[in-house]
């Protein structure tokens, strides 16, 4: 039970972690390398909330709307040049990530800090005590493709959006302002990614380089995930899963690099990854 | 000086990188008026179709309405009120029906207008709604995308060879579809093709696009059929 | 243009003069910080250059050259540590941190490219191996020392300046070696890769098969660098395979000027020396310093600061100088009029959607045979299943005799295929003779040291050339070339690989009237007296009629009418599909 508790809940969090890249990647065919980066600026978001003595809970919105801003800029002065140039744009953004990291070092500090846990102790499931934060992250994780699902195919950004990733030259020939969805994609992508930032800080120490181990696992997934929400979720559990049990039966080194192997052989296999066609 | 004409064309000239595909095509449309526009294959028509609409930049100027519209983008132009009915890639084949004429629109506060005015030309439409665009016939897709353009309520309507391809009945049905919009709303109607049976049954005037140029160019009147069939033949 | 030439040439020598002045002398007068740093940044910059070639010349983004840093520094220090270190072990250990990442490269290399990989898949391995590598040696306990890395080896007895020395001599050498390298035929190839790699396949070559023979000589390279540097500073660290220092290693190209060979190189000295030097006062203030100038460089100089130098000797190294175009002919009798190819029974489908059905065609030699038919007949799919077999297809399709299924498009044009495609398929940073050099290069192995000045090319070729006047304007970039020429050059390209078939998509398209008589008459030329088949999808029907000896009509993915131009231009049902469409 336990297992399969860690395998949904490391699951959940790569997803949690990996939505907001699957977000941009989808609809801009754009790598945000500096997917790291906004992590980091949501979990400093949790340490200043608390800092400020607020109640931590409230630093999810604020890192959403810090993160979105500040994707908002970087869209239109970094990402929006180098929409033709994907390459270019992987390494643009990772060059925004090393600056942001900095800032970030020298506004806060190279040390470590640590954020109040939003959610304390264990709860009692089937007879057994597991960690509530671990399974809110399950719940959270949920919430968030559920929220995905809706806003794609019941909001009318969403059709925009499915418009522009099936084909963008139809979209823009019936007039879809395609500037518009991409703009406000990153910054849902963005906002997402700082908002995964406050999510993973109470699991993990906080420092200015935090998000970097997370990126390339999130990476992987999403060029496995392709642009489908569902085959991000699918991806996760399959993964998740081999890595929990490659870091209990083998060696948890090891357990850190399975999903990256794995997504490298999934993809030679079957270039398009986990995406129907 | 008031100018009479729906779309005016001088001179133009476009294509993609150093080639002009379109070679100083002049060419007045008044208001109301359908007018076929025919040759064969690589003859430059749907270049023009996309010069027009701003996804090409060209030399010459294009007027709608006397006004300049160069340098002015596709999506301007569409929601300023012309219809496009584009050949290439037309549809959004996962989407369904109702999404596909659903983008059509800026909003959907007019959605349901927009729709009941549409199954009226087109009444299959209407119980198919979550139906996917790409498991449709080759007819009601081309009848979708009429629909489609339809949806804004346009006046002026371009359209890029719907028959092709569609059983005469299809054919029929469109002619008739795009007869009653201009009886009912004088739109202005430009229509790309190479079937000259369809074409000539429903235009004003035609004129013939040769390399790049326009060729030959009249009302249409009853030695029409065996003109235009001089220039389109093998 | 040769003045601007020499010039570069003299600048280089001069450089190359200095830089040996420096390494030699260096020691003498630099501090023992600047030579610790500095021997450390030279090694740095022969990784840089590894990164230029397969990211600045072939267009391979990677962040793996750390790994293969890595393995072969971690492979000189384990030997180093565990076996010992005699003269013999030395050898031993240089050898392993050249063979080990070389085999790695190699597998990396496979893993990376094959007939229909994305770029963006290969830059996905090169992210992977390096995290594989960090996490293998984290896991590797008194083996690989996990995160402490390993230290306390004993290392060859240079002493600081003999280690810069070392180092420098090593960069040194790899710097000219590149450069006469990229300067070559064999070095243009990698350029042609980068520009049009579905062209070099259909010339023939194959380029999967290049690009992973690269992977893993620059990995030994990188190895040789890893031995340097497990020598020199008597420590590796899990860093130093990791994918950080990976992005680094891209970034200090980057600022360099990718595809420069020398910036990439003064690119990676100067931002670690800087970097060494200022980061005691300014830490983080100096990384940020960095990122943004990386940043704005990416989006607003992508050619990196050198491109602000080589604005100025602009263009020499592109004119190659050609003095005679030696021609010799390939085929003056008509083949045997067995059938060059042979369709049976040719389907194709995308999804539930059938392009093409049941299609039987036998074309021998000399014929001319021109397919026509409505947009979306099915013409370019045929075409796309006549020149690559690893398409999913229904039916058979013989090429003289050998079943093509499952053959990649290198392997058709062995058979003897040339296709031409609609948009004129060239490279277009190359000039006209590099194009056609490229042409030739699947028969005569490309010279990895020169750049010959002598075109062997087959008459009917060069004829083309002659006929459409760019016979002696071989130096002229192709950016340069007007539409008509483009086509022509592609054609000539095509011609020069002496296929038997040749395959044309709309050859004509976009051309004015005299472009079209002269690609006629080059047809009609290469089928009526030489012997080849070519098969012609045209919309052009006027041109169809004047110049193909059969034509054969497909609609709706189903072949309607085969026949001679008579009988076609007489045929109700072809004026029906075209006028009407009603009978559709």
């Amino acid at each position: 039970m336990t297992l399969f508790l860690d395998v949904v809940s490391t699951a959940a969090i790569l997803f949690i972690v990996a939505a907001g890249l699957l977000a941009i990647f989808g609809v801009l065919k754009i790598i945000n390398f500096a997917h790291g980066a906004w992590l980091t600026i949501g979990a400093y978001c949790a340490v200043v909330v608390s800092g400020f003595g607020l109640n931590p809970w409230l630093a999810i919105p604020f890192a959403f709307l810090i993160g979105a801003i500040l994707g908002g800029v970087a869209e239109r002065f970094i990402v929006r040049p180098l929409y033709r140039r994907p390459l270019d744009a992987i390494l643009a953004t990772w060059g925004l990530g090393i600056v942001i990291g900095q800032l970030i070092t020298l506004w806060f500090g190279r040390d470590v800090q640590f954020t109040p846990a939003l959610l304390p102790g264990t709860f009692d499931l089937f007879g057994a005590g597991y960690s509530a934060y671990r399974l809110f992250a399950i719940v959270a994780a949920i919430a968030l493709g559920l929220g995905f699902t809706l806003l794609l195919d019941g909001t009318r950004l969403g059709l925009s959006a499915r418009a522009v990733i099936m084909n963008e030259t139809l979209a823009r020939g019936l007039g879809i302002d395609t500037e518009k969805v991409r703009l406000t994609t990153f910054m849902i992508g963005t906002g997402l990614a700082a908002l995964a930032g406050v999510l993973l800080a109470p699991l993990t120490s906080v420092d200015p380089n935090m998000g970097v181990a997370w990126l390339t696992g999130a990476f992987m997934l999403v060029m496995v995930a392709g642009s489908s929400f569902g085959a991000l979720a699918v991806a996760c559990l399959i993964f998740g899963a081999a890595q929990v049990l490659v870091s209990i039966y083998f060696s948890p080194i090891l357990g850190g690099i399975t999903v990256a192997v794995l997504c490298a052989i999934t993809l030679r296999i079957r270039p398009k990854g986990f995406a129907r066609a | 000086m008031a100018d009479t004409f729906k779309l005016k064309l001088s001179g133009v000239s476009s294509g993609y990188g150093a080639v002009d595909v379109v070679n100083g095509v002049s060419l007045a449309i008044r208001p109301g008026e359908i007018f076929a526009l025919m040759g064969k294959n690589g003859m430059g028509k749907t270049t023009l179709l996309k010069t027009i609409l701003g996804f090409l930049r060209g030399k010459g100027t294009i007027e709608v309405d006397g006004a300049v519209i160069a340098d002015r983008k596709p999506a301007e132009l569409i929601a300023s009120g012309i219809g496009y009915a584009p050949q290439e890639l037309p549809l959004f084949q996962d989407l369904s029906i109702r999404d596909n004429l659903r983008l059509a629109l800026k909003g959907d506060r007019d959605l349901a207008s927009a729709l009941e005015r549409v199954y009226g030309y087109f009444p299959f439409l209407k119980d198919r709604l979550a139906q996917k665009a790409g498991t449709l016939s080759g007819g009601e897709q081309k009848m979708l995308i009429l629909a489609r353009a339809l949806m804004l309520r346009p006046k002026l309507l371009l359209i890029d060879e719907i028959s092709e391809g569609l059983q005469p009945s299809v054919v029929q049905n469109i002619a008739k579809a795009l007869r009653d919009e201009r009886e009912k709303r004088g739109t202005t109607i430009l229509l790309v093709e190479q079937n000259l049976d369809f074409a000539l049954s429903v235009a004003d005037r035609w004129a013939i696009l040769k390399l790049g140029a326009i060729e030959d160019e009249s009302p249409n009147g009853p030695d029409s059929r065996s003109r235009v069939l001089q220039h389109l033949k093998i | 243009m040769r003045d601007r030439q020499k010039l570069r040439l003299v600048l280089l020598v001069a450089l190359a003069l200095t830089a040996l002045l420096l390494i030699v002398f260096g020691p003498m007068f630099l501090g023992r910080f600047s030579l610790n740093v500095l021997t450390r940044s030279m090694i740095y910059a022969m990784l840089a250059i590894t990164v230029d070639l397969l990211w600045g010349y072939t267009g391979v983004l990677t962040f793996g050259q750390a790994a293969f840093f890595g393995v072969g520094a971690y492979a000189t220090a384990m030997v180093l540590t565990h076996i010992g270190a005699s003269p013999a072990l030395f050898v031993v250990a240089l050898v392993a941190s050249v063979l080990v990442p070389l085999m790695l490269g190699l597998a990396v290399g496979w893993l990376s490219f094959y007939h229909g990989s994305t770029p963006l898949y290969a830059t996905v391995i090169s992210l992977v191996v390096p995290i594989v590598v960090t996490q293998l040696v984290f896991s590797g306990g008194t083996w690989t020392g996990s995160s402490g890395g390993l230290v306390g080896y004993e290392t060859l007895p240079l002493g600081l300046p003999g280690y810069f020395r070392l180092s420098g001599a090593c960069l040194l050498a790899l710097a000219v070696l590149a450069i006469v390298f990229v300067r070559s035929d064999a070095g243009r190839l990698l350029v042609a890769i980068r520009d049009n790699e579905a062209r070099v396949a259909y010339l023939g070559m194959n380029p999967a098969r290049l690009k992973i023979v690269l992977t893993g000589v620059l990995a030994g390279v990188c190895g040789l660098a890893g031995f340097l540097f497990a020598n020199a500073s008597g420590v590796v660290a899990p860093e130093n395979a990791g994918f950080v220092f990976g992005t680094e290693l891209v970034v200090w190209t980057a600022l360099g000027g990718r595809g420069t060979i020398v910036g990439p190189l003064f690119g990676a000295i100067g931002i670690d020396y800087l970097s060494a030097s200022l980061s005691g006062d300014l830490p983080f203030l100096w990384q940020l310093i960095v990122g943004a100038l990386f940043v704005a460089m990416i989006i607003l100089l992508p050619g990196g600061l050198a491109s602000l130098v080589t604005r100025f000797l602009k263009s020499a190294n592109s004119s190659s100088t050609l003095k005679s175009l030696p021609t010799r002919i390939v085929k003056d009798g008509a083949l045997a009029s067995k059938s060059l190819l042979s369709i049976r029974g040719l389907g194709k489908s995308y999804g539930s959607f059938a392009v093409l059905k049941g299609i039987d065609l036998e074309i021998g030699a000399g014929e001319l045979v021109s397919l026509v038919g409505p947009n979306g007949a099915g013409k370019t799919t045929l075409m796309r299943c006549l020149s690559d077999g690893t398409q999913q297809i229904e039916g058979q399709v013989d090429i003289i005799g050998t079943n093509i299924a499952g053959r990649a498009p290198e392997r058709i044009v062995a058979l003897g295929v040339g296709r031409k495609f609609q948009v004129a398929s060239i490279f277009d940073s190359m000039t006209i003779g590099e194009c056609l050099k490229m042409a030739r290069f699947s028969r005569e192995r490309p010279n990895p040291m020169r750049s010959l000045g002598e075109i062997m090319l087959p008459a009917a070729a060069a004829e083309i050339l002659t006929l459409t006047g760019m016979a002696d304007m071989l130096a002229k970039p192709v950016s340069r070339l007007s539409h008509g020429q483009r086509q022509a050059l592609e054609l000539a390209m095509v011609v020069a690989l002496e296929p038997r078939i040749i395959l044309l998509d709309e050859p004509t398209a976009g051309l004015t009237k005299t472009e079209r008589m002269t690609i006629g008459t080059i047809l009609k030329k290469l089928t009526d007296e030489m012997g080849f088949a070519a098969i012609l999808v045209e919309h052009d029907l006027d041109f169809v009629r004047d110049i193909s000896s059969r034509i054969v009509v497909l609609h709706q993915g189903k072949l309607v009418l085969d026949g001679t131009v008579n009988d076609v231009v007489n045929s109700e049902t072809v004026r029906t599909i075209y006028a009407g469409g009603v009978h559709g």
